[in-house]
């Protein structure tokens, strides 16, 4: 398995794979956010905003490491 | 075909930009995007307008230019130092920017200190010639658009300023109107809050328009300081009007034309006095002057009255007596201003300063932190992230924004993301696509007239306004525009990522250590609100007449300075609330306990001031109990609903309150009655004035709790995601 990190190329332009994992993480986690929102699940934490940074983060990584691999 | 005032301005920026450009990059100064900055941050409707905008953004780079160069040197070789000193002063900036003394001054001076100690820190052997180079090319800029501005198609901001005033003195005649029509129980007035709105938007524009009139128009600049009078009376009209109408609210049971025989002509005579102001600000001759005028009271009906409603007619008519004074003043200052009158009126006692280091804003504070903490995060995301996005840059330009957001934290930073990321992204494909085709500065300057100009063309709506300033900010920053032009697809791509950072960490600040959500932030200023009243109501225990040491009044001006500011703040915020988040509560629910909390500031202020004047020693002995429970049952109020913004049994507390109000009404008519004959006119007077101040706090306090009770709290507290 390769494990060198390697760059995504779009239209010749190559983008560091954190960047695009925090792309689609952040996106991820928004989506999240928005489903718990909906089914009124966020009122069983504490402090939201800090229930989501963590979603973000672990996003990132999860698709950081199994998906884009940074 | 004739230009409309829109393609008039959007050609005088796009002119001025181009100029601007040619004569930095014929000079062979780097940075051209400096003076383009000018250019575009001056550009205002009228010449005055932008030329005191400009001179404050001189005066601020000017400034900046020395405390960069100060903080360089004092700190040379150390980072850590350097923006500690640095933060520090950005945060004295922010505090101040969001003041009411010479914002753009101090805008510009917070943030032009961060972009020189950031280029500068990189390079510091020519940090002097970077703070230097920095003001010239922002003097370029407010020269070059303060010359076309008075060549091409000159705006003169004295007939603007003239039609402001008597459009402000219209909307105070037909609200005074309307008020006196009310009272004298013809009509509701449904379109006072309209008008009262209108009026304080007028005042604003009234005020800035002075500014401006005062730069461009020698006989605007030659009479400011009378200006500046007028400017106070008529703020001191419009209070007095809005505690008036107040009083009255509370008291629609009264029958007023037959308690005040004369109401009628008083109300002609007001509204004579506010026409001919109108007509002498259109430069017409007075018909008329003021002819003496009171409002008299018909002793054999006021006789009749209960003790509480004789003390709602006294405050009534002392608060006639004011407006009828200040309408007087008004018609003085306007007459001497525009020469019908040959004496000039007393500029009179300035308001009484406010020592503001002592007395810090907390929400103003609070802007602070937040700018200090972008500043830190996006300096230490510099030093331990490698090769991040922007570099040194990002920090200046995320203090930038934060300088910006600190005063409306209400606005989404989201908000401001899509205009710039857009804007970078268009002019990345004019960078990309169209710059390499130019070979000269003809097409460049043809190239950057079009861009400025479309700009200012299709974003020239005031609601626009931030879009614009982003659109060509961005513009300038992406082509970066230098005599050696290079092109690299790195640039647009590291603007647009540092952008995306700055905005993560400007997010960031939105949650964190403050929670900035809508919900959450009226609910703390609500709590906030309750406990400024709570503590004015508790020190009301003490004597008047005796001293207050310093740290007393410095909290009790605090305080006072809280219920006067926390309504507005809270109808600001009342405007971004998710109506999808609060089930079960309507804007327009809101809207009335704004209005009822409004209501009540003005109780407690006008309670504060009445206690001040000196009572019949009888009087207070024998009600001091009375007074004890009454303040009692109000402390204790307040204390709950800094807690909990509704009563939980509104019922009961109503009952509690009308029997202390009863009650007291009771020992009161024993009190006078024993009293008879050992107190004089003026006591009588003042004593009224006091009862009457309880009875409207007591008053304002349930129309709130009324009010408030008509909304669903619960769900303002679940926690949500937004």
């Amino acid at each position: 398995m390769n494990m060198i990190p390697h760059e995504l190329a779009i239209g010749g332009v190559f983008l560091p794979p954190l960047l695009v994992a925090f792309t689609l993480g952040a996106i991820a986690a928004i989506l999240t956010a928005h489903l718990l929102n909906r089914i009124r699940l966020s009122r069983y934490f504490f402090y939201p905003p800090l229930v989501v940074l963590a979603l973000v983060i672990i996003y990132t990584v999860l698709l950081g490491t199994f998906v884009v691999r940074i | 075909m004739t230009l409309s005032t829109t393609a008039k301005e959007a050609i005088k920026t796009a002119l001025a930009m181009t100029l601007a450009y040619g004569i930095t990059l014929s000079l062979g100064w780097e940075n051209p995007y400096w003076a383009g900055f000018s250019v575009a941050f001056i550009s205002l409707a009228t010449s005055g307008q932008s030329i005191y905008k400009g001179a404050m953004r001189m005066l601020g780079t000017m400034m900046a230019g020395a405390v960069s160069l100060a903080i360089i040197a004092l700190a040379p070789q150390n980072r850590w130092l350097s923006m500690v000193l640095l933060s520090a002063w950005m945060g004295f900036c922010t505090y101040m920017t969001w003041g009411e003394k010479h914002p753009f001054f101090w805008a510009y001076s917070g943030y032009v200190c961060a972009v020189v100690t950031m280029a500068a820190g990189l390079d510091p052997v020519n940090a002097f010639n970077t703070a230097v180079l920095r003001s010239q090319e922002t003097g370029l800029g407010i020269l070059v658009y303060s010359l076309v501005a008075i060549l091409l198609w000159p705006i003169n901001s004295r007939p603007a300023f003239e039609a402001a005033g008597a459009k402000l003195a219209s909307t105070q005649q037909q609200l005074l109107k309307t008020s006196l029509e009310w009272m004298a129980g013809q009509r509701n007035p449904e379109t006072a809050q309209q008008l009262r709105t209108q009026e304080i938007q007028e005042q604003n524009q009234f005020g800035q328009l002075l500014a401006a009139a005062a730069t461009d128009s020698y006989e605007i600049r030659e009479l400011q300081n009378q200006w500046r009078l007028y400017q106070r009376q008529v703020g001191q009209l419009s209070e007095a009007m809005e505690r008036w109408r107040e009083n009255l609210a509370g008291e629609q049971s009264l029958d007023m034309p037959s308690l005040m025989p004369n109401l009628s002509g008083f109300a002609d005579e007001l509204d004579s006095r506010l026409t001919q102001i109108g007509c002498m600000l259109a430069n017409q001759e007075p018909g008329q002057h003021p002819s003496a005028v009171d409002p008299e009271i018909d002793e054999a009906r006021f006789r009749h009255l209960s003790h509480f409603q004789k003390a709602a007619l006294t405050a009534i008519r002392v608060q006639l007596r004011r407006i009828e004074s200040l309408t007087r003043s008004l018609f003085h200052s306007a007459c001497y201003i525009k020469g019908f009158c040959p004496a000039a009126p007393e500029l009179g006692d300035k308001p009484p300063v406010i020592k503001e280091f002592g007395l810090p804003d907390p929400d103003r504070m609070a802007g602070v932190v937040r700018v200090m903490l972008i500043m830190w995060i996006a300096w230490l995301a510099n030093i331990y992230i490698d090769s991040i996005p922007g570099g040194a840059d990002g920090v200046a330009v995320a203090s930038t924004f934060g300088l910006v957001i600190a005063g409306m934290p209400q606005v989404s930073v989201w908000l401001m993301f899509l205009p710039a990321f857009i804007s970078t992204l268009l002019a990345g494909l004019i960078y990309i696509l169209v710059m390499p085709q130019l070979s000269s500065f003809l097409g460049l300057g043809v190239l950057l007239f079009v861009v400025t100009f479309a700009i200012y063309y299709l974003l020239a709506a005031p609601r626009l306004n931030v879009a614009k300033l982003l659109a060509i900010s961005m513009f300038m920053t992406v082509i970066s525009v230098s005599n050696h032009q290079v092109y690299s697809f790195m640039v647009v791509y590291t603007v647009a990522l540092m952008l995306l950072v700055v905005f993560i960490v400007l997010a960031v600040t939105a949650y964190f250590p403050l929670d900035l959500r809508p919900r959450q932030s009226f609910l703390r200023l609500l709590g906030r609100y309750f406990r400024s009243c709570e503590y004015l109501m508790d020190a009301l225990s003490q004597d008047p007449q005796k001293r207050e040491t310093r740290v007393v009044r410095l909290r009790k001006t605090f305080h006072m300075q809280e219920i006067s500011s926390l309504p507005t703040k809270l109808g600001a915020w009342s405007k971004v609330l998710s109506k999808k988040a609060l089930p079960g509560t309507s804007p327009e629910q809101i809207t009335t306990v704004v209005t009822a909390l409004q209501g009540l500031s003005y109780r407690m202020q006008q309670l504060i001031e009445d206690r001040g004047h000196p009572q019949a020693p009888f009087l207070v002995q024998e009600l001091r109990s009375d007074v004890a429970a009454w303040r009692t049952k109000m402390t204790d109020a307040f204390g709950c609903l800094a807690g909990e913004p509704s009563v939980a049994n509104q019922n009961r507390f109503h009952t509690e309150l009308t029997g202390i109000m009863d009650h007291m009404n009771m020992r009161i008519e024993e009190t006078v009655d024993k009293a008879a004959g050992h107190i004089s006119d003026q006591d009588g007077e003042n004593f009224y004035r006091l009862m009457s101040a309880y009875r409207g706090v007591s008053d304002a306090l349930a129309v709130y709790v009324a009010s408030a009770g008509a909304i669903d709290w619960a769900p303002w507290r679940e926690e949500r995601f937004y």
